[in-house]
């Protein structure tokens, strides 16, 4: 007998899936949304001029951590010159595997083996790859800076940190900006070699400026990469509260400070958590705080730049 | 005068329209001239592929040259082996010989961007670059020309934007993005960047196939113009453009150059069964 | 001179086009020819970079691999070695850590799993147009949420809660070699479950995306309903790109330092089934990779304590070369199954 009203067998088992599937949904968007909110409710509290100006307070005592300003500077200064040195490097090989690798070589296949491989390892491995590399004597130079009962350690400096955590960043910007390059569309490449361009040419002053915006998105994924990480900062820069040098925002200091130890609102957020040293968890939190904005700000500027980069293209 | 269809006044698009109409009986002009272009024994695979067998032809120097043919026939890969953007394809071979003002274009000597300046290209889609209007012919012109003056090459952008039949269009706009553009001006613009560098050939693939008539219209006027100081290669799909417009027409069927003549002689009196069947319209 | 149908006068300027010379030098800079070299050298280097990784970590791994062999992963009793390192002791068993890192991780991957599949279904067909992007900035905020944030609010939401509702009066009768508090395995998967959540929904996604058209309507063609087409065609037909995307979860998860060192107990202890589902999930835990931030700091100090957490590094490093190998291989699946040729992972 034909019919064909009634919802059939499969149609209980059809709501109940979707609904799960709501369900699950909604649990994800509201952990998401509570985090961030709870975060700026409690580190809300310990935001005020004086948290963001002073200098983190070597201090049990509970409460008494002192300000921000070092960790601030410790996260610019870290988020700056990691995506400084892994920029470069970067673009070059994201702009030599669209352009001139074939994927039918074998080299090709290393290389994106290679990247894979390096993107799952876990911060902390860097750390520790950090960690043997530079204390090896040839590398003496990139650390141990520091004035008397200043933070001096050895193997441990933001130049260090940085040059590990480009390291880490590396295999995702250049994989955002192998993208971008490969959305230029070929027509582009191919008006511009029949006027004569050479390839590099073609590249440089044609290719790279239009894929200007998804370069843009891939420094800017990179650099909150770079801002949120705990463990590659924790072992190669320490948690020192202080920077190695007293008025370390001079310029004439600034080797100094670079080679020497500090902290980002990472370390500083993790030492005084009450799983770290300190006890302080407004401070703690007020640094949570000041990192969730940023990365919130990272990831509203990535969007903004996507967005950009769908109307002037084609 | 509109550049869109769209657009246009009414009257304007009858006028137009009729104009096309009253040129579609092919135009007189001896092509008996020197070659610009001479093509012998070429044959070209991709790979395993055979697309061309055997092509032999010679271009005249100053007059329009249309390739017309089915899809698939070879007529855009012919014309691509003219300035050796099929090179840029890995499974790309090619043998026999192609000459440029009696140069051999493959010799060991020859310089690929001295031969890409001397034959211009325009493709089907319109490809300008995602700058402004001014940057699209800049770049071209200093590729080729190295440094220059700011008033130089501002007088070099214009005279190319003139010769395209787009100056008065954008003169005021010359810093707006290129992409603002409309199809019609967009392909125009390509041609002008492909005029800026002073070729001595300028090659279009298909140029009008996205394109509305009247901006297509005002593309066949330009080339009409430009072909008084250029030699001119129009790969066409549409019968009717390469009537008005060209001068010589060959033929092309399953990779292989069936005819090749003067237009009059190629569409009132051809000389092969297959080319008398296309043209009536029996395949395409 | 001529004139056109717009009226604009052409100048003819005789001569425009220039001579053809097709052997004229065109001055090539020097970086049309060396730039090239410079970007492979760029490109081979950052391939091979994780080859030094390898090496650097596996050599000062070396002294306790060589002295110890099987026996550093089979033995037992970290706590206490960390201890006499100190003074001198130079054994490391890391059992313990090892169990900690399987069950945080298998644990987050369950939950994460069981979570994703349902938002990854939601994002490819269930979300209505216009959530469907906001949906997904929402798990990409997540993903952007530092561990740190995510160890702060485990330590201060996650932990009390178990510790209030969840940790019975007596436990200290019912497990007696260590105290049971808020600290535990269940707070590590809560928390490293939702850590790696995004990792896996963003992959599921776009696998079930990348599932054709054609199949999905051939099913409502047969009368199939919608949900039945996704659990019974487009799942399946994903199921290579699904395991991808639990593989670089549960990489993601296996290497997560801080936040599990923050919330699961730092004790390294083997959760024993013995005691009961709900206490083994209660019980404090140590993984590897806590175990290393969590003495890195002063381990340069003590060679064999430094040996040790290098030997952990490199079994984490091992892990995550094999979890990124099997990644690749099942993208490779799953993209054969799709028609796709190129060799680049979805």
């Amino acid at each position: 007998m034909l019919s064909i009203n009634g919802g059939g067998r499969h149609s209980v088992g059809s709501k109940v899936g979707t609904v799960l599937c709501w369900i699950a949904s909604i649990i994800v968007a509201a952990v998401c949304v509570s985090i961030i909110g709870y975060l700026l409710w409690q580190g809300g509290h310990s935001i005020n001029w004086r948290f963001l100006t002073s200098d983190p307070a070597a201090s049990l005592m509970e409460d008494a951590a002192g300000g921000v300003r070092t960790p601030m500077a410790g996260t610019a200064i870290l988020t700056l010159l990691s995506i400084a040195l892994a920029l470069p490097v970067a673009v070059g090989a994201a702009v030599y595997l669209a352009e001139y690798m074939s994927e039918r070589w074998w080299i090709t296949r290393i290389v994106r083996i290679g990247l894979e491989t390096l993107a799952s390892v876990p911060s902390v491995v860097f750390g520790m790859f950090g960690l043997s590399i530079f204390t090896m004597g040839t590398f003496k130079f990139l650390s141990g800076s520091g004035t008397e009962g200043g933070q001096a350690a050895f193997g441990r400096s933001f130049l260090v940190a940085s040059i590990v955590m480009a390291v880490h960043i590396l295999p995702f910007v250049i994989k955002v900006a192998e993208e971008a390059i490969r959305n230029i569309p070929a027509s582009l490449r191919q008006g511009a070699l029949a006027l004569g361009m050479t390839k590099w040419r073609t590249i440089s002053k044609v290719v790279l400026p239009a894929a200007r915006s998804g370069i843009a998105t891939a420094v800017v994924l990179g650099m909150g990469l770079a801002a949120g990480d705990t463990a590659i900062v924790w072992l190669t820069l320490g948690g020192s509260m202080t920077m190695a040098v007293d008025k370390w925002w001079e310029v004439g200091n600034w080797l100094a400070t670079l080679r020497g130890a500090g902290s980002t609102l990472t370390t500083f957020a993790y030492f005084n958590s009450p799983a770290g040293d300190g006890n302080s968890a407004g401070a703690a939190f007020g640094a949570a705080f000041l990192l969730v904005c940023i990365v919130l700000i990272f990831n509203l500027a990535a969007v903004v730049l996507f967005r950009r980069r769908n109307l002037t293209g084609r | 005068m509109s550049d869109s269809f769209l657009t246009a006044d009414s009257n304007e698009t009858f006028a137009m329209l009729e104009g096309m109409l009253n040129t579609s009986v092919p135009r007189v002009r001896s092509t008996d001239v020197p070659s610009v272009f001479e093509v012998s024994g070429l044959d070209v695979s991709y790979g395993k592929k055979r697309v061309l067998h055997d092509v032999s032809l010679q271009i005249p120097e100053k007059r329009i040259t249309a390739f017309i043919g089915p899809s698939g026939c070879g007529k855009s890969t012919a014309l691509r082996c003219l300035n050796r953007m099929n090179d840029e394809i890995p499974s790309f071979r090619m043998e026999g010989r192609i000459r440029l003002a009696g140069q051999d274009i493959r010799a060991r000597n020859v310089n690929l961007t001295a031969l890409r300046r001397s034959v211009g290209m325009v493709f089907q889609q319109p490809n300008p670059f995602p700058m402004s209007i001014y940057d699209n012919i800049a770049l071209a012109v200093r590729e080729h020309q190295g440094r220059m003056g700011r008033a130089e090459l501002d007088a070099v952008v214009e005279q190319a934007l003139r010769h395209a039949s787009l100056w008065d269009e954008v003169k005021d706009n010359l810093k707006d993005s290129a992409l603002s553009l409309s199809g019609g001006q967009q392909q125009r613009l390509c041609i002008a960047r492909a005029l800026a560098v002073r070729p001595a050939v300028i090659m279009l693939d298909e140029p009008c196939a996205s394109l509305d008539p009247i901006s297509t219209a005002r593309i066949e006027e330009l080339l009409l113009e430009l072909s008084t100081d250029y030699s001119i290669i129009i790969v066409t799909h549409n019968m009717a453009q390469a009537k008005r417009i060209s001068d010589k027409v060959a033929f092309f069927l399953m990779g292989r150059l069936v005819e090749m003549g003067d237009a009059l002689q190629v569409f009132e009196a051809p000389v092969r069964q297959e080319t008398a069947e296309y043209i009536r319209g029996a395949f395409g | 001179m001529a004139a056109r149908s717009d009226g604009a006068i052409l100048v003819a300027e005789p001569g425009i086009p220039s001579r053809i010379d097709l052997t004229e030098r065109v001055s090539r800079t020097a970086s049309d020819r060396f730039m090239p070299y410079v970007l492979g050298a760029a490109a081979i280097f950052s391939g091979l970079l994780v080859t030094f990784l390898i090496y650097f970590v596996v050599q000062k791994a070396w002294p306790v691999f060589h002295s110890e062999g099987l026996r550093f992963v089979t033995s037992g009793g970290w706590d206490t070695q960390l201890e006499d390192s100190w003074s001198g002791g130079a054994f490391f068993g890391v059992r313990e850590l090892i169990a900690g890192s399987v069950f945080s991780t298998l644990g987050a991957l369950l939950l994460s799993v069981v979570l994703g599949i349902g938002c990854a279904i939601f994002i490819a067909e269930l979300a209505p147009r216009w959530l469907k992007r906001p949906f997904e900035t929402v798990v990409q905020l997540l993903a952007g949420i530092p561990s740190v944030v995510f160890g702060l609010v485990g330590l201060l939401v996650v932990v009390p809660f178990i510790a209030d509702h969840l940790v019975p009066g007596n436990s200290g009768d019912v497990v007696t070699e260590i105290p049971i508090a808020g600290s535990c395995l269940l707070a590590a998967i809560v928390v490293v479950g939702f850590m790696v959540l995004p990792f896996f929904v963003t992959v599921a996604s776009d696998s079930l995306r990348a599932i054709p058209r054609s199949y999905i309507d051939g099913g409502l063609a047969l009368g199939m309903t919608r949900w039945r087409t996704i659990t019974r065609i487009q799942l399946p037909a994903a199921a290579p790109g699904l395991v991808a995307g639990i593989v670089l979860a549960a990489a993601r998860g296996v290497g997560e330092a801080i936040a599990i060192s923050m919330v699961a107990g730092a004790i390294a202890f083997i959760p024993n089934l013995a005691h009961g589902p709900l206490y083994m999930l209660l019980e404090p835990i140590r993984t590897m990779a806590a175990a290393i931030v969590e003495n890195g700091g002063e381990a340069m100090d003590v060679p064999a304590m430094a040996a040790a957490l290098f030997g952990l590094a490199s079994l984490l490093l091992l892990l995550s070369v094999v979890l990124s190998l099997v990644a690749r291989w099942s993208f490779g699946v799953f993209n054969r199954r799709m028609g796709v040729v190129s060799d680049r992972a979805l």
